[in-house]
Formats: C-alpha cells, sequence, structure tokens
C-alpha cells in the first residue's frame, strides 16, 4: 500500500511526463564529446579561469534556444539563474540581433519573452529559490533548460559560514544539489553550470582532497572542490581556456570530456560579433 | 483497551495545511522571482547609461564610456595614474552629466584642489558657458561629489550600506541621483585581509565584491575600482592583485601602464589597454596624458564683472 502511494504522481508531474520536453540534441553539436548531446537528464559543467569566454558560450547557447524556429532556433524556454549579477541582456540582445534575419523589436521581444532569469545573492536564497521555481517547471512545458551560472559563487562565504567542519561548509551546496539533480530527473531537463578556477592545481596529487582519476584531469588545470554531491551528479565537463598563441589574443580552447564514456574532444573557437565558431578537433578517449 | 477518542481527522489536515501555508510564505518572502527577459531587457533599456570618463581616448577604450550595472577595474602599478583617471571620472560625471558621486577613498590619495583643477581643465574644454558662471558651476560640481574616507573593510561594508539604504528609500535629498561609485582601492582594504589558511578574509572579500555588483545591478550605478597588479610566474605577464577568485568579479579590466622606461625624466604620459571587456576585443591600446603630474596650488577663480 506504501509502495503504490510513493509511485503515484501528481497531475501536473503527469502532465510533464507525457506531454515530454523538446529535444536539445541539436543545441551544439560542435561543443560536446559525443554525437545526441546533450539529452534530458544531462548536467553539463563549464569550468574554467576568467575571460575564457563561459558566459559568452551560456549567451550563444540561450540565443539558440530562444529563436524561434524559423530562425533557426530550438523555440524553447530557458530558466537562467545568476548567483554572480553579471548577466548581461544588452549584450545577448546585441547577439540576438546578429542573429535573426529580420531583427525587429518585436521579433526580439517576443525572443526574450522565453527568458526567464533570476538573481540569487546567497546560497540559502538559491534552494529557497529552487524549491519555489520547481512549480514554474510544472507550468511551463516547453522549458527544458536550465542554466546556473555559477554555482560556485558561495564557495568562499559557506565555507567561513560553516567553520571548522565541512559537513557544514558543504550542507547548502550539498541540499541545492541533491535538488537540482531532482528537478532535472522528474522535469526531464537539461542543466549548465559554471564553475570558476579559484583553486590552483596542487603539485603534487597526494595533497589534493579529491584524487583525479581521469586522464583529461591531469592535462587541464582542474583541482575540483565543490562538495562530492555535485561531482558525481556531472555527466559532461567543459574546460575552457585561452589560447596563447603569437599574434592572435582573441582564441579560445574548449576540451568536452564525456565523464561516464570517457571521451575527449578538444575544440578552439573565438569570439565575434555573432559568435562566429572554427572548430578544430582533436579526438582522443 | 481503555476507551480513547479516535484521532481527528479535521485537525490532522489542517496541521498539513498549515505547514503548507508557512512554506509558501516563507518561499513568498525569501525566494528571489524569476523575471521575464522581454521586461528586463524594457527596464534596462530606460535605466542604462554610458558614462563619460572624462578622456576621449578612455572612452574609446571602454566602447564609448563606463556602463552602469557593471563593475569596471583599473588596475596598475603604483604611480601609474590609477587615482588621476578616478578623479577624471569623478569630474566629468558630476560637472558634464549633472550626476553625483560616491569617492571612496582608502589610500589617502583624494586631494579636493586636484579635482578642482581637473574641473577647471574640463570646464575649459566645453566652452558653453558664460564665463560668469563658470565658477558657480564648479562649485555645484564639487558639491556633488561626496568623498568618504574608508580605511578598512568593515568601514568601506557600511558605507555601502549606508549609499544602499538612502537609494532604496528613493529620498531625495541633498545626495540627489547617485549614478557612480569610486573606489581607489580596493586592494588597499583587502589585502591585510588575504593569505594565510583561513578563508575568512576570502569570504569578506567575495562578500565585498557581491556588495558592489549587487549595488551596480539593482541601482544602475557604474562602480569603478582600482587594484594593483602582480606578476604571473608562469607566462610573466600582469594580472590584477587579489587573487583567482576577485579575477571574476569586474566585468572589464583596463591596465594602466607608464610609458617609457624609469631612467627617462618623469613623464605624465601613460598607456591604457584593455584587459577584459564584455564587448571589445582584447588587446586595445590608448594613450593618455595624465596631466601635470604635481599638483599645483590652484589660483582661486575670481568672480568677474557680470556676476
Amino acid at each position: 500500500m506504501g509502495d503504490a502511494l510513493r509511485r503515484a504522481e501528481s497531475g501536473t508531474q503527469l502532465l510533464a511526463r507525457l506531454e515530454g520536453r523538446s529535444s536539445l540534441k541539436n543545441l551544439e553539436p560542435c561543443l560536446f564529446a559525443e554525437e545526441g548531446s546533450p539529452v534530458h537528464g544531462d548536467v553539463i559543467e563549464f569550468h574554467g579561469p576568467e575571460g575564457t569566454g563561459k558566459t559568452e558560450m551560456l549567451y550563444h547557447l540561450v540565443a539558440r534556444c530562444i529563436i524561434p524556429k524559423s530562425g533557426g532556433g530550438l523555440e524553447v524556454e530557458v530558466m537562467f539563474i545568476d548567483t554572480d549579477y553579471h548577466f548581461d541582456v544588452l549584450r545577448l540582445v546585441t547577439i540576438l540581433e546578429h542573429r535573426l534575419v529580420q531583427s525587429t523589436e518585436e521579433m526580439i521581444k517576443q525572443c526574450l519573452g522565453r527568458l526567464f532569469l533570476v538573481n540569487c545573492s546567497s546560497s540559502t536564497q538559491l534552494l529557497l529559490t529552487l524549491y519555489s521555481l520547481e512549480n514554474m517547471f510544472c507550468t511551463h512545458p516547453s522549458l527544458c533548460l536550465l542554466i546556473v551560472d555559477s554555482i560556485s559563487a558561495f564557495y568562499w562565504i559557506d565555507r567561513s559560514n560553516g567553520g571548522e567542519s565541512l559537513n557544514l561548509q558543504e550542507m547548502n551546496l550539498k541540499k541545492c544539489a541533491n535538488f537540482l539533480e531532482k528537478l532535472v530527473r522528474e522535469h526531464h531537463l537539461a542543466l549548465f553550470a559554471t564553475t570558476q578556477t579559484i583553486m590552483q592545481k596542487s603539485t603534487s596529487s597526494a595533497e589534493s582532497f579529491f584524487p583525479l582519476k581521469l586522464q583529461h584531469e591531469f592535462d587541464t588545470d582542474y583541482r575540483p572542490y565543490l562538495c562530492k554531491s555535485w561531482q558525481q551528479m556531472v555527466t559532461h565537463r567543459i574546460f575552457f581556456s585561452k589560447q596563447f598563441n603569437s599574434g592572435n589574443s582573441k582564441g579560445f580552447t574548449v576540451v568536452s570530456c564525456h565523464l561516464k564514456k570517457n571521451n575527449v574532444v578538444k575544440r578552439s573557437f573565438s569570439i565575434k560579433m555573432s559568435f562566429l565558431y572554427s572548430a578544430k578537433s582533436v579526438l582522443h578517449s | 483497551m481503555s476507551p480513547r477518542s479516535a484521532p481527528c481527522p479535521t485537525r490532522c489536515l489542517s496541521a498539513r495545511q498549515a505547514l503548507v501555508a508557512v512554506r509558501r510564505v516563507l518561499l513568498a518572502q525569501f525566494s528571489a522571482f524569476p523575471a521575464n527577459g522581454a521586461d528586463l531587457y524594457e527596464e534596462l533599456k530606460s535605466s542604462t547609461a554610458i558614462l563619460p570618463t572624462g578622456s576621449p581616448s578612455l572612452d574609446q577604450l571602454l566602447d564609448s564610456g563606463l556602463y552602469t550595472g557593471e563593475v569596471t577595474e583599473l588596475m596598475g602599478a603604483p604611480g601609474s595614474g590609477k587615482t588621476q583617471v578616478c578623479l577624471s571620472i569623478a569630474a566629468s560625471v558630476s560637472l558634464g552629466l549633472k550626476q553625483h558621486v560616491l569617492f571612496l577613498d582608502s589610500t589617502g590619495g583624494f586631494t579636493a584642489s586636484r579635482l578642482y583643477q581637473m574641473l577647471q581643465a574640463q570646464a575649459e574644454d566645453e566652452e558653453e558657458q558664460a564665463v560668469g558662471d563658470t565658477a558657480l558651476s564648479q562649485l555645484e560640481a564639487l558639491q556633488r561629489i561626496q568623498v568618504a574616507r574608508v580605511f578598512d573593510v568593515y568601514e568601506m561594508l557600511s558605507a555601502l550600506q549606508e549609499v544602499r539604504d538612502r537609494l532604496s528609500q528613493q529620498a531625495v535629498s541633498c545626495t540627489g541621483p547617485l549614478k557612480t561609485v569610486v573606489i581607489d582601492s580596493v586592494s588597499a582594504v583587502i589585502h591585510p585581509l588575504l593569505g594565510g589558511r583561513q578563508s575568512e578574509g576570502l569570504a569578506i572579500m567575495m562578500q565585498l565584491a557581491r556588495e558592489l555588483k549587487m549595488l551596480a545591478k539593482e541601482f544602475s550605478l557604474a562602480v569603478v575600482v582600482t587594484n594593483q597588479v602582480t606578476r604571473d610566474s608562469s607566462t610573466g605577464l600582469l594580472k590584477p592583485a587579489l587573487g583567482r577568485s576577485w579575477s571574476f568579479v569586474p566585468s572589464t579590466r583596463v591596465l594602466l601602464e607608464s610609458k617609457g622606461a624609469a631612467w627617462e625624466e618623469a613623464t605624465t604620459r601613460r598607456s591604457a589597454s584593455l584587459a577584459k571587456s564584455p564587448r571589445q576585443p582584447t588587446g586595445m591600446q590608448v594613450e593618455l596624458d595624465i596631466g601635470n603630474s604635481d599638483v599645483q596650488e590652484p589660483s582661486p577663480a575670481t568672480p568677474t564683472e557680470g556676476l
């Protein structure tokens, strides 16, 4: 009797499951190491030092999602949680204007109507906001992309508030990560989150708290510092870095790793007004 | 079996309802509300402004000026002209746009006489007003610049809290519309807190960063901060001080350097290069002249016969 009760779902959950969310398969094929990514339930982490194009890439993805199908986009709604107070609507509008064939004010407003933006100023507020957003995911079936920029914004403040106990320090983020996983699973979303490289990579691996297991982690400047719950729910990790070529200071490199299948792809891109993409891929697994 | 009243179902139901109601109230009060992109765009179109810095070449570097809603960082070695540029920004916003400026000085480098000199120089460039009005307008411009001397981070945080309270109440007081907050410098108050194994210093730094960004975004202010530079050990390039966590905070970063070698005689020429920008390609470089390097005693502006 108890099992049957637990398996019963609410009416809205049933609707969400049956109506289905739009496919995000063609979101950005160059960015992923695997064909047909991202699928629903994927959690993709953007990791990199400052000024390497993570937020630009997010603008590019958002533009691709909110542009109508007639303009070459996916026509889905996006929920953007901004913890850095960094989001620049005017920059997004510039990108949209360059992407759309007829960039009238009407069209831009219509596209922007598919974007929802929330600002959070602490990890507690982030957790409470996620709880209150759950209702929105039920009522908006076309909302299939959730972006958190960035999820590591409260790391030092949480660490200082937690005092000596590691559990207390990580408690808020752990709860956020668990709830995000529940949201992604139940409402069939894809989650993109950025994390910042705020730790220097330790020279001796004995010092690092989380041992580096995968090959790609030795190549890039990656030192995991967020809680284990978050580390375990990430399915793709994409590393951003600057290219230090002699003449070209505007190039960026992206190393995309599919964590479960251990595929790695390396590409480079440059940012122009409408975000041009030059892909040189080096594939190794 | 001892007789006892059956549990009242209505009482259990209302307890659950009460819990749900409490949860709803808490969420409504403490969580953030999503805004629609189109509404946000409408709001930003009317509230975003681009403020001139007082130097046309620097304006060109910053894509026509300082954008409100963002934190801009000026980094440079001591003597590279950061305070001069800050004074120039304060003078330009106050004189040209007639908007109020808050100047938080943590190094003691602010001198009113130098600011007055810059106001005079900028007023001469404008040539709009009659000669008799310039002294009055310069005095009014000085009155619009509010200076607070803060020498540690707690004083700075409380000064910012005061600004936030004033702006929230929207009281039309003598301060008027505040559009710019200049902080010279942020590394002077944060640097003593960093180092060592405790993370409290970093937490306070991130709290200050968050406060600055929230002020900029919520009240449409342009926040300008100055910072020191250090040399990167691996690449040898100059990078901003205060570490990696701070480097994510500003949206735009300008590096100020002295032109010419150290053994040449002191020059007032500086070069400004764009190190980080959300709109322009980095690497652009312009030349600035920060004026006379020694502060002269200004001759007070004498009112003419017209007054």
